[in-house]
């Protein structure tokens, strides 16, 4: 069986669960939600500064509901060892990474989707035209953040405080994501074009590429260790 | 099918749980695999299914080393933990089609449900797994592992969660298995139950192979070695 098509069957597998549990889904949706009401009554942003504020208050909602997501990534392969069945399966590890990569990045999406209009209404912006663009740039630092989380909730899975270590892990690698995406993100809203965002894009596409080829040959270490 | 272990040793920190073991299995072959607790029986099945990796030592499958040729050697084997390796939220079919699909073993409906008929969860197909009984599930392992008929299959104390027509069930499939000359490995504290159907009896003892011999009857060889870790009644 092809990587992309046991890719396949371990998404369905893992979005057919999420459907039924609804677990994830909702946590991340009220959690991000939550945090935007917390910004809009403790920040009063002025105009002169939404441009810089605004990518980074977005980013820190998205950093947090996605370190809850991926906490329960391998919830489903915990209950009754079937991470073992996955393993002890002819399965491609890079099959399962790209699997669980799709899932959170689905996850994510959807929150972004209800998150990003909510935070404009929220902070009265007015750019809605930028939207199209910021949410592309938004996706591609989904990715880099999917990419990375799976990873390191692999490497954290069977520690004793994970809820505590994955976050410690991902941070710090996330740096050069987040970076990039605020950027990218300061810089439409300021300019209102993507002129001055494409050095920092460039970055966060090739970090994404070089990233998502590193876990699909790494993964099967990874997971096995 | 043919299963050699040589120099098998596996450590957990400074503890050895397995050390220097050699093995060689043929087709068709019933092994019981016995020894008191913390033998090394769990820690033998884990290496033998690539769950664990050793600390020394090789496997080889049909002269296949497994660590060097996991992913295509990985679908011949199986593990038949009851209650365990099946998801939950999933309901008894869902998780046959899954795992049919994830060894790439062609399947038809009505062989699902004939399947789930011969196990006797027929009626409970479109039932997610998580409200299935320990035994149900064990039930639903065998029907999976009828299915992915692996070559060679190890079993993981099975009989703890069974009633009386799914021991007999159980005892079935792995009679056929060793018909068509797979390989089943049975750990196992039913000694009576495990000796009856097995062609060779290992015992382990902290991480040593003590005993390795094929079935005789009478058996006083094996009664001697395993004598020790039989209950002796009392306090």
């Amino acid at each position: 069986m092809t990587l992309l098509r046991q890719t396949h069957l371990l998404l369905f597998k893992d979005l057919l669960i999420e459907l039924r549990r609804r677990d994830s889904l909702l946590t991340m949706f009220f959690f991000g939600t939550l945090l935007l009401f917390v910004f809009h009554f403790a920040f009063d942003l002025p105009p002169d500064k939404i441009a810089e504020l605004a990518p980074a208050l977005l980013w820190l909602a998205f950093l947090f509901t996605g370190t809850l997501g991926l906490a329960q990534l391998f919830l489903a392969e915990r209950d009754n060892h079937c991470l073992g069945a996955l393993l002890l399966s002819p399965l491609d590890r890079g099959a399962l990474f790209l699997a669980k990569t799709a899932f959170n990045f689905i996850l994510m999406f959807l929150v972004e989707l209800v998150v990003i209009p909510l935070f404009w209404i929220l902070f009265n912006l007015s750019a809605w035209n930028l939207l199209p663009q910021l949410f592309l740039v938004t996706l591609l630092g989904t990715v880099g953040f999917c990419v990375l989380g799976t990873i390191t909730a692999a490497i954290t899975l069977r520690a004793r405080a994970r809820e505590l270590l994955l976050p410690l892990v991902l941070f710090p690698l996330m740096i050069p994501v987040i970076l990039a995406t605020i950027r990218c993100m300061e810089s439409i809203l300021r300019t209102g074009d993507m002129v001055e965002a494409m050095p920092w894009l460039r970055l966060l596409i090739g970090f994404d590429v070089i990233f998502l080829t590193i876990g699909v040959l790494i993964f099967d270490s990874v997971i096995e260790s | 099918m043919r299963l050699t272990v040589k120099q098998l040793a596996k450590a957990y920190g400074y503890l050895w749980a397995l050390r220097h073991l050699d093995l060689e299995l043929a087709s068709g072959e019933f092994i019981a695999l016995l020894g008191p607790n913390g033998a090394g029986k769990t820690t033998l099945l884990k290496l033998l299914a690539g769950l664990a990796t050793p600390t020394a030592g090789t496997i080889e499958l049909d002269g296949r080393s497994l660590a060097a040729n996991g992913a295509a050697l990985r679908g011949q084997i199986g593990l038949l933990a009851p209650a365990d390796h099946l998801y939950d939220q999933l309901t008894v079919t869902e998780n046959l089609r899954f795992f049919s699909s994830l060894y790439g073993k062609a399947y038809h409906e009505s062989g699902l449900a004939a399947g789930l008929e011969e196990v006797g969860l027929g009626e409970r197909a479109k039932e997610a797994v998580g409200n299935l009984s320990a035994g149900m599930k064990c039930r639903l392992s065998i029907a999976k592992w009828r299915l992915l008929d692996p070559g060679l299959l190890l079993l993981d104390e099975p009989y703890g969660v069974l009633d009386g027509s799914g021991v007999d069930l159980l005892e079935a499939f792995l009679r056929q298995q060793c018909a068509k000359g797979h390989i089943v490995i049975m750990a196992s504290h039913h000694v009576s139950r495990a000796v009856s159907l097995c062609s060779r009896a290992l015992v382990l003892h902290q991480g040593r192979l003590s005993f390795n011999e094929a079935k005789q009857s009478p058996w006083p060889s094996f009664d001697r070695a395993f004598g020790d870790f039989l209950p002796r009644g009392g306090l």
